[in-house]
């Protein structure tokens, strides 16, 4: 009988294991380490599609922090099983690909880069799969992680390590912006399970009503729209395309972009009620589509231009969910899926051969690739909208839900959504055609004159995608119940077909277009824009400036307080000390006066102890070298061991006398390599301070002592007689000083002594990295 | 840095001595004065001993590093065991032994987790000594 919650669990956990596997074998394996990622990808593929088709919502509860209602909890409805498809599947193309793609570099590198694809299709899932919010923030932090790896895989370059940070520092913020807002949720609804969220309507009425929720929905919102790229966090997208072009195909095509979508279509029933959803959203998507697509046509970068289309149809996505929009998500994400991830991997090819994606420098590749052009120009159908491809299906559903109306009312007005969208689609299929007419079509250039054919390998998972991109479109029947199936809205139907039955959407489908036709023929006008647009203001020079402007701040934050003065942190850390024992002090109505000091009690020997033990401390701070002061300091030591003889505190006694013989020898070692000691004349005034420090350190430690001593005080609360009392009984120990630390307080002991091993493993490592060239 | 005939005599005989003296203070550490942690800093000075007699090369060719992060193995996975058993975290108990000679003995599984700190004391102290005394001026 097989479990289907461990099914759902091994979707999710498989990739993860495969990963580590990856790291392991990538060394011996190198080039093959790509079956690995196969193998985990075609898993999750199988058993997403079996718990798909085996219907249902699937539920994995695992108990992770009960106390603040965190659950391990998974959830398999049919909109995240069929994202976790889309993930998994593209995932097994994309591994096939890489295994031709990636050339020959040192197995560690290529086992390294299997690792992050593979962490990153995990968490992926995760993110797909979870049900509990925390849970989903983890996996989706992990994306950005696994992302800023992959896109900086060429580390070598400036530009590619730019791109990763740019990425990562955008999405983080974001994450960290949704973790707030989840936060606010998890407190006002007490639970951060997405399953009793939707499920309650009455919680969500507590939700919309609380003052927090407005916040709560902009940390969410933002945390979605940096991840999917939108206006105004668009610009990280672009400036990733440095990635290698499998992972662009993977992350910035079919997945990690479509996060922050799904993410959406997640919350639409739980935020959709509120006004704030539609105001927000249907804005930022309207203009990232028509922004996108603008853009898209002006870019001579092959991946910028395909980069760009993804930012036209995410910005479509945000739109329809900002209307309320949710039954075609489901078409929409299949579609953009793949025939974007099919053209991203062409343009991989046309890459590979040619070593160029400038399409000024390409054209008539042809008669080269026949097969290549092929693939491209069954994906670039889709891409424009054209009969019969599913984009084609897919811009139609849009155009009769434009013209249906909207359910979600917004400030934008609805006359205005309609041109709009029709105009963005125009130049989608302006950009489509410059990507057909321009590089396969055409007179051949130089770089088309030494290219030839692609692999098979290269050639097999862009043509799997065309094929579906064209296929889903010509099985329009079966597209329309499987769009239903998946989408994210309960029990709706859409109604599909290649004959268009209402004369309103196809008049617009035509219109489209006549405009792009239009806008293609005149893309000399329009190329004269670009320069303009590309030397005025953009939103990456203002993010940059922001970057600069906080790496300033901490510059002189550091400079004014990391000097790198002992003087300074000691002066620092000793006034916060005593400032805060004397608050303390002060607050709880205790002063030193109130001991009854009497002198007469003093035996000789103590007072003489005390006599020496200031004499030598005086001694070590007015000592001229360093040996002196080490033997003053020394001797100081030892001074207090017999304090404690004096005490009679055997266990303290023989630490003491053991800690300064060691230390003793440690001073010993390292005055050997210390410059001669300079003692510096300081101005007046800062002298004084140091005094007042100085006096105050040492005042507040014998207020400390004396009051913790005085046997009036000491009743208030014995701590120690307690220790004592217990210690046979509880610890099986008579020496209550070790059973303290290694039974009651052992898990104190615990982080002290790993401090202890990092310290030594710190030396270990400075010293020997700096002997080591010499 | 190696030392004199007089310094090398005495540490002959006294380091191993350091050494076991350290050993009985550990092992009774839980009943008397003693411990872990003084234990591990009086192996350290025997150490510490030594290498000053007869220079770093012999005693810089043990990884000492290791001795420390074995330690904090023990040291952990002491605490751990109980974790497994469904109790808390470093949540000791005591076992008990009936032995032939002695009759009854009693070990707390303290001591485990008192070794681990005796070698990560040892371990560290040993690593700081040995690197400092190879640096050259």
């Amino acid at each position: 009988m097989l479990r289907f919650d461990l099914l759902l669990l091994l979707i999710v956990f498989a990739p993860f294991t495969f990963a580590a596997l990856a790291l392991a074998v990538g060394r011996l394996a190198g080039q093959h380490t790509g079956l690995l990622m196969i193998l985990a990808a075609g898993t999750s593929f199988l058993g997403s599609l079996y718990l798909l088709m085996a219907g249902g919502t699937i539920t994995f509860i695992g108990e992770w922090i009960p106390s603040l209602n965190v659950a391990l909890s998974l959830r398999g409805d049919h909109f995240g099983l069929f994202f976790a498809l889309v993930i998994s599947g593209v995932g097994t193309l994309v591994a096939i690909y890489s295994l031709s793609y990636i050339p020959r570099l040192t197995p560690a590198r290529i086992g390294r880069y299997y690792a992050s694809l593979l962490v990153f299709m995990g968490a992926m899932l995760g993110v797909a799969v979870a049900d509990d919010l925390i849970l989903l923030f983890i996996f989706w932090e992990i994306t950005s992680l696994s992302s800023f790896l992959l896109i900086g895989f060429w580390y070598e370059q400036e530009t590619a390590r730019a791109g990763a940070l740019t990425a990562l520092l955008v999405t983080a913020l974001g994450g960290l912006s949704m973790l707030i807002g989840f936060l606010i949720l998890g407190a006002t609804a007490q639970t951060f399970s997405l399953r009793v969220l939707v499920e309650q309507p009455g919680l969500r009425e507590r939700l919309l009503h609380s003052p927090l929720f407005p916040a709560a929905l902009v940390c969410v919102l933002v945390g979605a729209l940096t991840k999917s790229a939108q206006w105004p966090f668009h610009f990280w997208l672009p400036a990733a395309m440095v990635a290698p072009t499998p992972v662009s195909t993977y992350l910035h095509a079919a997945t990690m972009v479509k996060a922050g979508i799904f993410l959406l279509g997640r919350f639409l029933p739980i935020f959709g009620a509120s006004a704030l959803w539609a105001d927000i959203l249907v804005p930022i998507g309207l203009t990232t589509f028509l922004l996108g697509a603008v853009e898209a046509f002006l870019d001579a970068d092959l991946k910028g231009m395909l980069a760009k289309t993804t930012l036209a149809t995410l910005g479509l996505i945000t739109l329809l969910y900002g209307l309320g929009a949710s039954a075609q998500d489901g078409l929409q994400i299949l579609t953009h899926a793949t025939y974007k991830g099919a053209l991203f991997l062409v343009v991989g090819i046309v890459e590979h051969v040619t070593h160029t994606r400038d399409t000024r420098e390409l054209g008539g590749l042809w008669i080269k690739m026949p097969a290549t052009f092929l693939i491209g120009a069954l994906a670039a159908l889709s891409l424009a909208g054209m009969w019969p491809s599913s984009g084609f299906l897919a811009k139609e559903a849009l155009y009769a839900q434009l013209l249906a109306g909207t359910s979600l009312p917004g400030w934008v007005p609805a006359a205005l959504v309609l041109p709009v969208a029709l105009v963005a689609n125009a130049f989608l299929f302006a950009t489509a055609c410059r990507l057909v007419f321009g590089i396969f079509l055409g007179p051949p250039t130089a770089h088309a004159r030494h290219a030839h054919e692609g692999t098979r390998g290269l050639l097999f998972s862009p043509a799997i995608l065309a094929a579906l991109s064209v296929g889903l479109g010509l099985v329009a029947p079966i597209t329309s119940r499987l769009a239903s199936y998946v989408s994210s809205a309960a029990g709706v139907a859409l109604h599909l077909s290649l004959i268009p039955a209402d004369p309103a959407t196809f008049a617009l489908s035509v219109l489209t277009f006549l405009l792009g036709t239009g806008i293609y023929l005149r893309r000399r006008t329009f190329s004269l824009m670009r320069a303009r647009v590309a030397s005025g203001p953009s939103m990456q020079g203002l993010w940059d400036c922001g970057i600069a402007l906080v790496t300033a701040l901490a510059v002189r934050f550091s400079v004014r307080w990391q000097s790198g003065s002992l003087r300074w942190y000691l002066a620092g850390s000793l006034t916060f000390t005593v400032g805060l024992s004397s608050l303390a002090l002060t607050r709880a109505g205790i002063s030193v006066l109130q001991v009854p000091i009497n002198l007469r009690e003093m035996t000789w020997y103590g007072g003489a102890l005390c006599a020496m033990l200031g004499f030598t401390a005086i001694l070590v701070a007015r000592a001229t070298n360093r040996l002196g002061a080490a033997i003053a300091l020394t001797t100081n030591g030892f001074l207090t061991a017999l304090l404690f003889v004096v005490y009679r505190s055997p266990d303290i006694l023989l630490t003491q006398i053991l800690i300064e013989t060691v230390s003793t020898i440690f001073l010993l070692l390292v005055l050997y390599y210390l410059p001669a000691f300079r003692p510096d004349r300081l101005p007046p005034v800062q002298r004084l301070v140091n005094l007042a420090v100085a006096a105050a350190v040492g005042f507040t430690m014998f207020s400390f002592i004396l009051l913790s001593t005085s046997p009036q005080f000491r009743e208030l609360k014995n701590l120690g007689a307690e220790y004592l009392a217990r210690s046979l009984t509880l610890a099986g120990g008579a020496n209550a000083v070790n059973v303290i630390i290694v039974d009651f307080r052992a898990i104190d002991t615990n982080g002290e002594i790993t401090v202890l091993v990092l310290v030594g493993l710190l030396v270990y490592g400075t010293l020997r990295a700096r002997r080591k060239p010499a | 840095m190696s030392g004199d005939p007089v310094l090398r005599t005495v540490a002959r005989a006294a380091a191993p001595l350091t050494l076991w003296v350290s050993f009985v203070i550990f092992l009774q550490g839980h009943n008397m004065p003693g411990g872990g942690f003084v234990a591990g800093v009086m192996a350290g000075a025997a150490g510490a001993m030594y290498l000053l007699a007869f220079g770093t090369v012999r005693v810089a060719r043990f990884p000492w590093w290791k001795v420390s992060v074995v330690g904090l193995l023990i040291a952990v996975l002491t605490g751990t065991v109980p974790l497994l058993l469904g109790r808390p975290y470093m949540q000791h108990s005591i076992w008990h032994f009936d032995l032939p000679v002695i009759h009854r003995y009693e070990l707390p599984t303290a001591t485990f987790f008192d070794l681990g700190v005796y070698l990560i004391v040892l371990g560290t102290l040993m690593t700081i000594f040995v690197e400092l005394a190879q640096e050259e001026r």
